[in-house]
């Protein structure tokens, strides 16, 4: 538009706006901070916090400030033109393991676990489970707007920070096919997204995927390292996950660390397998990425009594409908728990969810969409369904994840 | 007697050889040596930031007086009454500066071709909020 303007931004989010502006070509972007939050307060306490109130950061009045960034003349500094070339540093490093694990700490390349130190004999050794060439461009990522930069990795890349991660070598096409989406695992979002996966056909036996007792759970060597490679990946090659810039969760979400990886317990459901249900053959090996808040037990609501005599599929709707739009509902079933529900009538994922879906007493349409914070529109009001875990009880979960686009495996061996 | 010397023989190699062991793990001032640690090389597990191409800035006005300054709200929830209570303020302190208020339809991350065509065209400046 060429005309001077000042973006309005939380002073909590400076260093993200600094390096923002950055990657849009205007470093000395005139950016006005001020203290937050604004939602859901009433005009006379925006008035004293913010209009009559001082930046945070310089400590001089806000709107003086303001002023003055629309009519105080560009510097030199702020009229330079040119490039900015970066790069990702060396590419090795030297010392002895306790020196690299510091320096990798200090780098931010990690979670802050100690991580496998990535060795050439290492990444060849992974980079054997793939036919891909190791400079091919695996995908492209930001950390999940553009709040911040689209970085751009390797399959050498992803081998590297599979390696950091623990995974196997027979894993990485799985973690190859989740690079491939440019989905982030690590969302920037202040709500404290996260991320989890499901992952459906032969491979879940090949590699040796938990889908039995504690299958959402982080103790399966596969599932756990599969999902942190995914992280790390985000991390580094997306550059995610740096509290202040990339990572600005309010709360945060501790489902951050190595997200949600869900082998579905094909042999023991009762419906169709989710990459079925999404058109792929049975026994082909898929993997789903997911996004949204995360599950936890259908018995931290209300509707979920236990008695005698449970009546699942009315307790699955009537949790649905106190789920919020946003990510939809994601209901993580049991064997048990699927059984009951196709033993009550409902032999098909799709016959449940359209029941579940269609409100009490007529065949009036869901209510739409709500916008999220900030307008832009949300997809919601779906039900996906996924079977895991063991038959020791009749326990479940739901939450709000909402499925991506799923990735054929096999392409990634 | 060949057999004895040669037992005394090994014995005192063997008494030798423990001592050159304890030798390695305990120091002349008596305290423990930490193993010497082999270095290694590893790889740089980082992706590759875009390249950066510097952008022109607007040139600043001069002056508020006359000036048309729009209040570009980008959709956060309670960026309108936050941009009020500031165009409140700019009519109380800039009263020959004239304030609008618009809404982007492209909401935090899209562009409003039309909104940012109409500034182009009749505002001097704007406000553009809100990053929350």
């Amino acid at each position: 538009m060429k005309k001077p303007a000042v973006p309005l931004l939380i002073y909590d989010f400076a260093q993200q706006g600094s390096e923002v502006a950055i990657s849009k070509g205007m470093p000395g972007l005139r950016i006005q901070y001020f203290r937050g939050p604004v939602w859901a307060k009433t005009p006379d306490q925006l008035r004293k916090q913010i209009v009559d109130g001082n930046n945070p950061i310089t400590k001089r009045p806000v709107m003086q400030e303001l002023v003055e960034k629309l009519t105080q003349p560009l510097t030199a500094e702020e009229k330079k033109m040119g490039e900015i070339k970066r790069d990702k540093g060396p590419a090795t490093f030297t010392g002895t393991p306790r020196e690299l694990q510091k320096m990798f700490l200090e780098k931010r390349f990690t979670d802050f676990l100690p991580v496998i130190l990535p060795t050439e004999d290492l990444v060849d050794e992974m980079l054997k489970a793939t036919s891909h060439k190791p400079d091919e461009v695996l995908g492209k990522m930001n950390p999940g707007s553009e709040a911040g930069e689209t970085w751009t990795y390797t399959v050498k890349d992803a081998a590297i920070n599979a390696v950091m991660a623990g995974a196997k070598p027979e894993y990485f096409p799985v973690i190859l096919a989740l690079g491939s989406t440019g989905m982030t695992a690590v969302n920037v979002s202040d709500n404290g997204f996260m991320a989890g996966a499901v992952i459906n056909g032969s491979i879940r036996d090949e590699i040796g995927l938990n889908y039995e007792i504690g299958a959402v759970g982080p103790y399966a060597h596969a599932n756990t390292t599969i999902g942190r490679a995914w992280h790390l990946l985000s991390i580094n090659g997306g550059n995610c996950g740096k509290v202040g810039t990339t990572y600005m969760g309010t709360i945060g979400n501790a489902m951050n660390l190595i997200g949600i990886i869900i082998a579905e317990n094909e042999r023991d459901s009762p419906f169709q397998p989710l990459s079925v249900r999404r058109g792929f053959k049975p026994g082909e090996s898929i993997v789903t990425p997911f996004i949204g808040w995360g599950i936890l037990s259908a018995k931290n609501w209300k509707a979920n009594v236990w008695g005698p005599n449970m009546d699942y599929p009315k307790i699955a709707k009537d949790i649905y409908n106190t789920q919020d739009m946003m990510f939809g509902t994601c209901i993580v079933l049991s064997p048990p728990i699927a059984n009951f529900i196709k033993d009550a009538g409902y032999d098909t994922v799709e016959k449940f969810t359209q029941w579940v879906t269609t409100p009490e007493g007529g065949a009036a349409a869901p209510a739409p969409a709500p916008k999220g914070p900030g307008g832009f529109g949300m997809p919601g009001g779906n039900v996906t369904v996924v079977v895991t875990g063991g038959s020791n009880n009749n326990y479940w979960s739901i939450g709000g994840m909402r499925p991506s686009q799923s990735v054929q495996i096999d392409k990634w061996r | 007697m060949k057999l004895r010397v040669m037992v005394i023989t090994l014995l005192c190699a063997g008494l030798f050889c423990g001592l050159q062991g304890a030798g390695n793990q305990v120091s002349a001032q008596g305290e423990k040596a930490a193993p010497v640690e082999q270095k290694i090389t590893v790889l740089n597990p980082l992706g590759t930031p875009p390249p950066v191409a510097l952008k022109a800035m607007a040139e600043r006005l001069n002056t508020l007086d006359g000036k048309t300054i729009y209040f570009v709200n980008t959709g956060y929830i309670g960026t309108d009454r936050l941009m009020s209570v500031m165009m409140d303020w700019f009519k109380a302190n800039y009263p020959k500066a004239n304030v609008e208020y618009k809404v982007s339809k492209g909401g935090m991350t899209g562009v409003d071709k039309a909104l940012w065509a109409e500034i182009g065209e009749k505002a001097d400046a704007a406000i553009l909020g809100l990053g929350h």
